[in-house]
């Protein structure tokens, strides 16, 4: 029946040039390669638990008495869409389990995004030819952030009604335009009655669009040219080796969304999250209530982080101000991302590497990029817990100064520490296969009297005679790969 | 469901408060029975307070406050909750193990409410408070500091405001009316006795608030949500490609 | 079929039943009015238990293992890539296009440039609207809910939140009024008469980025904001001691009116919260 079904289509749309080629198209296994499809299911997830939170979310600032069944809000102002995502959590049967889904979703698709980054960054996947691929993907990670910030302030209370003055007066500091962006973007003075709706129509409209659209061209010039590999035996520039699509790797990728969708489905019904009616409203007409304890969800953490451990600085002159948030909150994710843009060309000036590539590295193998990398990520770890100085000084019951002074200094010294560390753990390992903390593969032996062998201690950092001929291409002491 | 549970923890609520302080003098002036606490009281503070309070309750420079009108509110509020006695002066009072027995705490509460007129021990009826106007009042009073969920938070400089779970209502009444501490003084023209009720009736609700969700992840917010997303979330995920995946 | 393919299969029907059972479960509970525990839960195995029976059924089929091929060029074909090239010249060089194509060019720039004017509607100019608030001379301080504040609200140590009278929803004009011991405060110069009876009042607005500064430390006269722990000294002018901030909260000149109430002197002498090009 499916092969009658099969020629019916084929027989109107000429699929079956492209279905035997799509079919029978390889893709190579690692298990590293899939993360990129977990935070793409994340995605599917997202759009649609999110279109069924449309159904019910109400994006309106029009102040309303809260009459539902949540007794401690009973009778008390909240603007229509604080009262639409009370109903949505406590009227409307599974209504909960999917607004927590979604919420989960976020958080996880920015997770696996980050994670997905990584590995192509540290196997050097973003080279020629795959440059464009690189922009596509850093803008996708952007536009995500963004999403997640508009999507969780949508709900508007006090919790996240707080991040988006924040994100009012980080628009306000920007030199010359700022007041001009911040009164265009919101609609006048903050807080009012508009920004409401602009989130909304960019956090289920625009951004999901666009998101969608690179996503499509990501995987579109993926499929063009080809996954990447792993060097290995039998490995070269010009093949690549993987299981074909129908039916091993298609069935692999199933799974995997269907294993994603249970992770996201468990957690969206036991784990609370978001949990709003807590928090209370924001009040746009007063705005004078504030929770201790006030983070951004974890992918801006590291924007608020650096907003708290700036000193106060700012620059006064001929009349005019550049605010203190500006360094933090304009100036240093602009200057993350333009380096991000940019990597693959800069790496290549450094490099003077301008050959195309489909074998992947090792980290190993370009030490000074992965310790670069390492330490940008630390960097960024680093602000990210400074976002929580308050939840640690309170924890460890120290001061809040401490803490900030203490990662002050860290913000400096940690990236400093993982780049040398990272950089010689490669080397180390790339020139001998030798982990300076693990010891070498292998053991010294020397013959003993009675002709036997017996392993000598204490100079495991010596290649032993069968280990002099490993290189990273062909150690014998390491296990063959699986066929 | 939601108005059975609400109405359980009401009277849970009342009865707890009803059963909480037996102590609970509503004068500073000793009569009767209230003389023999007195002077029960007086022996008991000579024992273990005269060393950071003085002799008399007068007080003792970089040890102890006076505590000449202080108010059976304040005695009770640090004694029920344990934070006195207290070894050495200290930046923040903890609350601690309880160091005397109910009757003991009585006893001592009188002797110092008799020192000079100040706060009695407030009454609090949570019937005639209002949960969704304690909530506001909440909000707007209390959140900035002991956090929305009632979590606690950091202050400056090695204080925090501590979280509100282990509070009994008269213990909350007490803190709001006497602002131990770093805490601010709210007194009746600012919260009036039923705006004072509502929101102990709030803080109590926060000992157990509503967690339809889920696990409530210790009501910390982003940050625990952030480590579960990670490690429970994107980990799950991550052993999943593992096992679907090669690893060469 | 092999020997090890019949465990294999009894997994997959295992987790198959036990999956079709949990969403027979999850249909159930939603019938049943709906509890989010469950329904979180029994979607999860459900979902769970495809995705495993999935894979399982996926490593069974494929007996050729891993497979490989050449990858091919990525660039066209020279012949293409020489048409291709053509087509595009041809539109460039004909004779007397060059000035046509500007012109082109410039219409098509204005037009863009006009388009781009709409923009403009999304919001209105920013004015003075930063500059001032609705604070003015005489007008008497009520707290959140509208309750004039008098000269005995307060005790020594206590705080609360105020507005101008008929003004209590103006965000901008939010005042956070705190009693301190008499003489305590160090006014700064020209201030002396801004503080009747131990009251101050400052800007809730922090210079920040903007949040509340709701948390008041009553035994070291300090305000803290909860967002990013900026400190300001009361007693000092609210200057900043610690944190991000880096100017002072603004003060509200007070006065006690002659029926007791507090009032306001004057607006605030420059603007309230963060900072911005203009702001001086």
């Amino acid at each position: 029946m499916t092969r009658r079904l099969f020629r019916w289509v084929d027989e109107r749309l000429g699929a079956s040039h492209f279905g035997r080629k799509a079919l029978e198209k390889i893709f190579p296994d690692h298990w590293s390669f899939m993360v990129g499809e977990i935070a793409m299911y994340a995605f599917v997830i997202l759009v649609v638990t999110g279109v069924y939170l449309t159904f019910f979310f109400v994006p309106a600032s029009e102040e309303v008495v809260y009459e539902g069944s949540y007794e401690a809000l009973q009778g008390t102002k909240v603007s229509v869409a604080y009262a639409s995502s009370l109903d949505i959590s406590f009227e409307v049967r599974s209504g909960l389990v999917m607004r927590q889904m979604h919420h989960w979703a976020a958080l996880v698709f920015l997770a696996a995004l980050v994670v997905h980054m990584c590995r192509v960054f540290f196997t050097g996947a973003f080279r020629r030819p795959r440059e464009i691929n690189w922009i596509v993907g850093v803008t996708l990670f952007v536009l995500a952030m963004m999403n997640g910030f508009f999507g969780y302030s949508l709900v508007d209370d006090l919790l996240s009604g707080t991040g988006v003055r924040v994100g009012y007066s980080i628009a306000l500091s920007v030199p010359v335009a700022g007041e001009w962006l911040a009164f265009l973007f919101f609609g006048g003075e903050f807080p009012n009655t508009e920004f409401i709706t602009r989130f909304y129509i960019l956090h289920v409209l625009i951004l999901p669009a666009a998101i969608a659209g690179l996503l499509g061209a990501h995987l579109a010039i993926l499929w063009r040219q080809k996954h990447t590999q792993f060097k290995g035996p039998g490995r070269t520039e010009d093949n690549i080796e993987g299981s074909r699509l129908w039916p091993s790797y298609a069935a692999k990728s199933i799974g995997l969304f269907f294993i994603v969708t249970a992770v996201l489905a468990a957690l969206g019904g036991l784990a609370q999250i978001n949990p709003v009616w807590l928090y209370g409203p924001y009040d746009p007409s007063q705005a004078s209530a504030a929770t201790a304890g006030s983070q951004p969800d974890w992918y801006v953490g590291w924007l608020d982080g650096a907003l708290r451990i700036m000193p106060g600085w700012e620059i006064r002159a001929f009349g005019y101000t550049i605010a203190n948030p500006f360094f933090p909150g304009a100036l240093l994710p602009g200057i993350t991302f333009g380096m991000l843009y940019i990597w693959p060309w800069l790496e290549r000036r450094f490099t003077k590497d301008r050959d195309p590539h489909n074998l992947l590295d090792r980290p190993r193998d370009a030490p000074v990029r992965s310790g670069l990398g390492a330490a940008t990520l630390s960097f960024y770890v680093i602000l990210f817990i400074a976002g929580g100085n308050d939840v640690l000084a309170s924890l460890f019951k120290v001061a809040p100064e401490s803490i900030t002074n203490l990662f002050r200094a860290l913000v400096f010294v940690v990236p400093v520490v993982a780049f040398f560390v990272t950089r010689s753990v490669c080397r180390s390992l790339a020139r001998d296969d030798v982990h300076p903390f693990g010891g070498a593969v292998g053991s010294r032996v020397r013959r003993t009297p009675t002709g036997g062998y017996e392993e000598v201690d204490g100079e495991g950092d010596k290649p032993v005679v069968g280990a002099v001929l490993a290189t990273a291409e062909h150690n014998p002491y390491r296990p063959p790969p699986r066929d | 469901m939601l108005v059975l549970v609400a109405g359980a923890l009401g009277v849970a609520v009342l009865t707890v408060e009803a059963s909480a302080a037996p102590a609970q003098p509503r004068q500073a002036a000793p009569s009767g029975s209230d003389a023999a606490d007195v002077a029960a009281g007086r022996q008991l503070y000579q024992l273990a307070c005269t060393t950071c309070h003085g002799a008399d309750g007068e007080g003792v420079e970089d040890r102890g406050p006076s505590l000449i009108g202080v108010g059976a509110a304040s005695a009770d509020f640090y004694l029920s909750t344990g934070r006195m006695p207290l070894d050495r002066p200290r930046a923040q009072a903890e609350r601690k193990r309880v160091a005397y027995t109910p009757v003991q705490v009585r006893q001592l509460v009188a002797y110092v409410a008799s020192l000079g007129p100040g706060p009695p021990i407030p009454r609090v009826d949570l019937a005639a408070g209002n949960l969704a106007e304690g909530n506001r009042l909440y909000a707007n009073n209390c959140a900035p500091c002991h956090s929305s969920a009632g979590a606690g938070g950091a202050l400056g400089r090695a204080v925090y405001a501590p979280p509100l779970n282990r509070a009994t209502p008269v213990q909350v009444a007490e803190a709001i009316r006497i602002g131990p501490g770093a805490m601010p003084v709210f007194s009746e023209q600012t919260l009036d006795d039923e705006q004072l009720a509502s929101v102990v009736r709030y803080v109590e609700y926060l000992r157990r608030p509503n967690d339809r969700g889920g696990l409530g992840l210790g009501h910390l917010g982003p940050i625990p949500e952030g480590f579960v997303a990670w490690v429970v979330g994107l980990g799950a995920m991550l052993m999943a490609v593992r096992w679907i995946g090669t690893k060469d | 079929m092999s020997q090890a393919g019949m465990p294999a299969e009894r997994r997959i029907a295992t987790l198959l039943v036990i999956a079709t059972l949990a969403a027979l479960g999850l249909a159930g509970v939603y019938i049943a009015g709906g509890q989010p525990q469950a329904e979180g839960a029994l979607l999860g195995i459900a979902l769970g238990g495809i995705g495993f029976a999935i894979i399982l059924w996926a490593r069974g089929l494929s007996t050729e293992g891993t497979v490989t091929a050449e990858r091919g060029p990525l660039g066209g074909e020279p012949e293409d890539e020489e048409v291709v090239e053509e087509r595009i010249a041809e539109v460039k060089d004909e004779p007397g296009r060059r000035s046509v194509l500007k012109l082109f060019w410039a219409a098509g720039g204005a037009l863009a440039l006009a388009a781009v004017f709409p923009i403009r509607s999304l919001g209105p100019a920013p004015g003075r609207a930063l500059l001032t608030t609705a604070w003015h001379p005489g007008a008497r301080l009520v707290d959140q809910d509208g309750r004039l504040i008098r000269a005995e609200t307060l005790q020594v140590g206590g705080t609360v939140t105020a507005f101008p009278e008929h003004a209590e929803h103006a965000a901008d004009a939010q005042v956070v009024l705190i009693r301190v011991e008499d003489g305590a405060l160090r006014p700064r110069p020209g201030r002396e008469n801004w503080s009747p009876r131990g009251y101050v009042a400052y800007s809730k607005i922090c210079p920040h980025v903007g949040c509340p500064v709701g948390l008041y430390q009553a035994d070291r006269h300090e305000l803290l904001c909860p967002c990013h722990q900026s400190t300001f000294d009361v007693l000092d002018g609210a200057r900043p001691s610690f944190g991000p901030a880096t100017r002072s909260l603004p003060q509200l000149p007070l006065a006690i009116d002659r029926e007791g109430f507090l009032t306001a002197q004057s607006d605030f002498e420059e603007p309230v919260g963060p900072g911005f090009w203009n702001r001086d």
